[in-house]
């Protein structure tokens, strides 16, 4: 996996190209592009699918009406970070309702009956853990661990400063390592 | 044998990789919001219309005698004006910032970037303005001092809870 900032620039700064010469159509493509990897982060963020599904369309439009302001070649970090702050604004707007699940319950059954219930034991837990986290602790685990950024980009990401990120990552990664030690020894 | 740290976080992010699909029609209601942004006339084009047309101008006078008067006052390290609101929706943001190298305006209306809204010092020393035309509504905002500190306004509104945390004001433009 890699972060955002150079996956596929030269595709997208193309494409980007081609909508701001009027060719609307061809942001379907960008959509096509980002899609999974904003709603990756934006489920595992808000931990509510219809919240998910709000920040994913919203940082996606607000891209669009903004794109003259992009930087073409920088367009999939740029449009993840308005997806970060789409999140912090809808985080602290709603408040949190159920729950959601945290893996494709599909692959779930896919997988053999014997490992069913520890992977499902597992990723209940991750949940589990996950909620407990601070809304800050778990933005640093996700863009840390999930999205592999460095600590440089998540600077930029989030405006906060490397000191304050790594402070943020090491208590996320206490806490999880506090909550899951149980799950981990069973 | 304990399980090292890095795994565990390793196992985690692994198992977090592939959430639940998103729903596809996602797609199809950006794509729908897309065209008929498209329809409209371009956002920037009014943007830019409306920075150069008579009311701005005067917008950015107003906000020059704003930074007077609070340049004059201020007493504390760090304040501003709050944001001005004529019925032209032209709004004039002012800081004072006294020792800042760089103040900057971010907000839901510019998707919180750190460079698209600059703010300019003024002749107030330690004064920093812009005007920024917006549309009716409701906005969260901050100004980011030297690239990095987050500043709410202090002559408007804070926005408890929002941004999980991060500093930030509210302002409501009115309809004309």
């Amino acid at each position: 996996m890699t972060g955002p900032t150079d996956r596929s620039a030269p595709d997208d700064a193309a494409i980007v190209r081609r909508v701001l010469d009027g060719d609307v159509e061809a942001y379907a493509d960008l959509v096509a592009r980002h899609r999974d990897r904003l709603w990756r982060y934006a489920f595992h963020i808000l931990r509510d699918r219809e919240d998910a599904e709000d920040a994913v369309q919203e940082a996606l439009v607000r891209a669009y009406r903004a794109l003259p302001r992009s930087e073409p070649d920088r367009f999939g970090s740029w449009l993840f970070q308005i997806l970060v702050n789409r999140c912090r604004t809808i985080g602290g707007r709603r408040g949190r309702r159920e729950r959601v699940q945290v893996a494709d319950e599909g692959a779930l059954e896919r997988a053999a009956v014997e490992d069913l219930s520890e992977r499902h034991a597992w990723r209940e837990a991750i949940a589990w853990a996950l909620d407990r986290l601070s809304a800050e602790q778990r933005e640093a685990f996700l863009l840390k661990y999930v999205e592999e950024l460095s600590y440089e980009e998540m600077a930029e990401m989030t405006g906060d400063g490397v000191s304050a990120l790594k402070m943020r990552v090491k208590r996320a990664c206490d806490a999880l390592r506090a909550l899951l030690e149980g799950v981990t020894r069973a | 044998m304990p399980e090292r740290p890095d795994e565990l976080f390793a196992r985690v992010a692994a198992e977090l990789e592939h959430p639940a699909p998103m729903d596809r029609a996602v797609d199809a209601r950006v794509m729908a919001a897309v065209r008929a942004e498209a329809t409209r006339r371009p956002w920037f084009l009014r943007r830019r219309t409306f920075a150069w047309s008579p009311a701005g101008l005067l917008m950015r006078a107003a906000a020059v005698a704003a930074i007077a008067v609070g340049a004059t006052i201020a007493a504390l390290h760090l304040r501003s004006v709050p944001p001005t609101s004529p019925p032209d929706h032209t709004v004039a943001f002012v800081l004072y910032a006294p020792g800042a190298r760089s103040v900057s305006l971010a907000g839901d209306f510019n998707d919180w970037s750190k460079s698209a809204t600059p703010l300019h010092p003024t002749a107030s020393a330690g004064a920093w303005v812009v005007t920024v035309p917006l549309a009716p509504g409701r906005y969260h905002y901050a100004f980011v001092v030297d690239g990095k500190r987050w500043v709410t306004d202090p002559g408007a509104a804070p926005a408890p809870g929002d941004d999980f945390g991060k500093p930030s004001s509210v302002m409501t433009v009115g309809r004309s």
